[in-house]
């Protein structure tokens, strides 16, 4: 842990330097610059390369001493035996430093020998450093994009109010890619790598306080010290939605197996653990990590107030797969109330069998579908409705997804599209993530976003319920 | 120093004395007293001479169980006997337990016997904890008993554990309904459980030698409920 300063000037920085920036666009530095020019960073920009007097249109450097300010962020893409020395040289003029390349603790005994001179490095001068073996940060607040794959194979998502933490640079970059395509933003993803100073505690003390950010998610492989994660996990949870991803889940680490209980304690159950008492929704795979990001990092994203789900289907068989999943993971599709029903069947034909799960049948219209949440979401009957749309009647229309999400603004409450079928159906669901709604293809992956709402609102009731005990243990 | 920590530090420096990393049942039932968690009475005899006197200052039916720092599993080697209903049967069931340890594990030292009142029948949980590296002490609570590395039926929680947390945990594992009458078997008592839930955790925050410890059985009652086997590890020494 460092005693350095807190890490916030990361994610407002005036001033950016890259260390060992080149012109070829090919080169990580390269892509770095160019990511840096057209990310619309407000900020002041220093290439720093003794071998050029100019990189992409930039004047560049000799050195961080030639510079003729104080530089805020310096993002280092040097070789690994490189990077130490070039952070001592620069440590005085440079608050923070991202250390992009690998070669560090995760290659052997020598990297591991380097990566000890960077920790020492940021404890002795107090510059902060966020890696090595990292991505860095893509920020939509600040504009910094330290991501070294051009945009053109991975999309950068446009704002939003999610932010994703990970220790890992391909889950978070792949993940990116993925809410970018299903117009999911984000307001800031952190690479943290081998997290040699700058790590997960320090990124949820920053995030918890963030006001940009209103949900985290999390990619752990090992935390650092788990005192002060649990603490600092909780404070950020009780503020706003945390989530997170365990990955490594096998060995038992180094205990000696003379009971039951340490031959059964593999890491995963004490990660499980560890997440309950911070308050942390447990996901279970990159799956349930992306459903989490979009019903938290959607536009139209609400918290719910707990498990009771209502179902509006024009498909018979959706609707029933929906209810089955939803009992599978302890959800309720409570039975409409009389009165609800009676405004139900006075909008319907009088053959119609109205219920929960709701079917519209071949005859839904885009006003049944938008009458039919609104009827069913106005009292407090329901915490989120799943609203599984198939195109095949006629009645349906391009204007169905912008009439769900005027309803779905006007109940307040979460509403999950479930959009199964092929290439037209695919096509036509761009409509919904376009209106802000978040979108999965299967009734198992909508009712999966819903649990894991619903796990939200188990956690804040528990605070509500007892807050002057949590709050003093966690002082 | 208070008397409960003096009694579980000699008993640690004890162990360390003779470079022992695991604690015996009856050093461990001395700590779970020490905090106030329910064992059967029981007494440590080093011979079998003295046998008869002592079994006769407890209550029949007893258990008699081999001590001995080589036999983590004491039953698989013939080292218990219950339900002596006398002296006599003490006797007897001491040269069995000989006999069937020098068969089956002939380089175990015997260090003595345990001579335990029998507990009665009642619902078997397991309570454990062990000490991570990075998030400190873990308990553990589950279905009890012999079965319980096949079903795995358990449950962690980090330390410090409140009594919610406790209820929290055994409302966590399948095997909840046993306690709360399934089968036939009436209400247990569940804020005995969380007694004791709570009270292993603070043993782990107290004693940081302690590495693992762990109860299994304990058997649950409609009141009240008791430590019938414990063991305890502590940290290596660097």
């Amino acid at each position: 842990m460092s005693s350095g300063a807190d890490p916030n000037f990361f994610f407002k920085p005036e001033t950016v330097a890259v260390i060992g920036a080149t012109e070829a666009s090919g080169k990580i530095s390269g892509i770095i610059m160019d990511s840096l020019a057209s990310s619309g960073f407000q900020g002041r920009i220093y290439p720093v390369n003794p071998k050029y007097s100019s990189v992409k249109g930039y004047e560049c450097y000799p050195s961080i001493g030639a510079i003729g300010e104080a530089v805020d962020v310096a993002i280092v893409a040097l070789p690994a035996f490189a990077v130490a020395q070039a952070l001592e040289e620069a440590a005085s003029r440079v608050r923070g430093a991202i250390v992009i390349g690998g070669g560090f603790s995760e290659a052997g005994e020598a990297g591991q020998a380097l990566e000890r001179e960077l920790k020492s490095l940021a404890v002795k001068t107090g510059m902060r450093i966020i890696g090595p073996n990292c991505m860095g940060i893509y920020d939509t607040v600040s504009r910094l994009d330290t991501f070294f794959i051009p945009p053109e194979r991975i999309k950068r998502p446009g704002t939003g109010h999610l932010s994703v933490v990970s220790q890992s640079g391909s889950f978070a970059v792949t993940a990116m890619d993925e809410l970018a395509s299903e117009s999911t933003g984000i307001a800031r993803v952190i690479s943290y790598g081998n997290s040699s100073d700058v790590n997960e505690s320090d990124l949820l003390e920053f995030l918890a306080d963030d006001e940009h950010t209103s949900a985290v998610a999390m990619y752990l492989e090992a935390v650092v010290d788990g005192q002060r994660f649990i603490k600092a996990a909780a404070r950020c949870a009780a503020k706003k939605p945390v989530m997170a991803v365990k990955a490594g889940r096998g060995g038992a680490g180094q205990r000696a197996t003379f009971s039951h209980t340490a031959s059964i304690a593999g890491r995963y159950e004490i990660y499980k653990a560890a997440f309950k008492k911070a308050g942390i929704i447990e996901l279970d795979g990159y799956e349930e990590f992306i459903a989490a990001c979009k019903v938290f990092g959607a536009a139209k994203a609400r918290p719910s107030g707990g498990a009771r789900v209502m179902i509006i289907t024009d498909g018979g068989g959706v609707g029933v797969a929906l209810a089955d999943e939803c009992a599978r993971r302890g959800l309720e599709a409570v039975p409409l109330k009389k009165e609800v029903e009676d405004g139900l069947s006075s909008m319907l034909p009088p053959y119609f069998a109205v219920g929960n799960p709701l079917d519209l049948t071949g005859s839904a219209t885009d006003e049944w579908f938008a009458s039919s949440l609104e009827k069913t979401m106005a009292g407090d009957d329901y915490d989120v409705a799943i609203v599984a749309a198939l195109w095949g009647p006629p009645g349906l229309t391009d204007g169905l997804a912008r009439g769900i999400a005027v309803k779905a603004d006007e109940s307040g409450k979460p509403v999950i599209i479930c959009s199964p079928g092929g290439e037209y159906s695919r096509d036509k669901s761009r409509l919904f993530t376009g209106a802000g709604l978040p979108v999965f293809s299967t009734p198992e992956s909508a009712v999966r976003a819903a649990s894991i709402l619903a796990k939200d609102a188990a956690f804040r009731k528990g605070r509500e319920r007892k807050p002057t005990r949590r709050q003093a243990r966690n002082e | 120093m208070n008397k409960t920590a003096s009694v579980i530090d000699a008993l640690i420096r004890e162990a360390r004395g003779a470079l022992r990393r695991t604690l015996t049942e009856p050093e461990t039932k001395t700590i779970l007293k020490a905090y106030s968690i329910p064992v059967p009475r029981f007494k440590v005899i080093r011979d079998r001479e003295t046998a008869k006197a002592v079994a006769d200052t407890l209550t029949y039916p007893l258990a008699l169980k081999v001590i001995s720092r080589e036999l983590t599993h004491k039953s698989e080697a013939g080292g218990v006997a219950l339900g002596m209903h006398n002296a006599k049967n003490v006797e007897d069931g001491l040269f069995e337990i000989m006999l069937n340890v020098a068969d089956d594990a002939p380089q175990a030292v015997i260090e003595g016997f345990l001579i335990e009142e029998m507990a009665p029948r009642g619902v078997e949980v397991i309570v454990g904890a062990i000490r991570d590296p990075v998030f400190g002490p873990a308990v553990m609570f589950g279905t009890g008993g012999l079965a319980v590395e096949i079903l795995k039926d358990v449950t962690f929680a980090l330390s410090p554990i409140d009594r919610e947390g406790a209820f929290e945990m055994m409302n966590e594992v399948k095997g909840f309904g046993l306690l709360t009458g399934a089968r036939g078997g009436g209400f247990k008592d569940l804020d005995a459980i969380a007694d004791v839930i709570m009270k292993v955790s603070r043993i782990m925050e107290e004693n940081p030698e302690i590495t693992e410890l762990e109860i299994n059985p304990l058997i649950v009652y409609r009141k009240g409920a008791s430590a019938v086997d414990a063991r305890a590890t502590l940290t290596a020494v660097v």
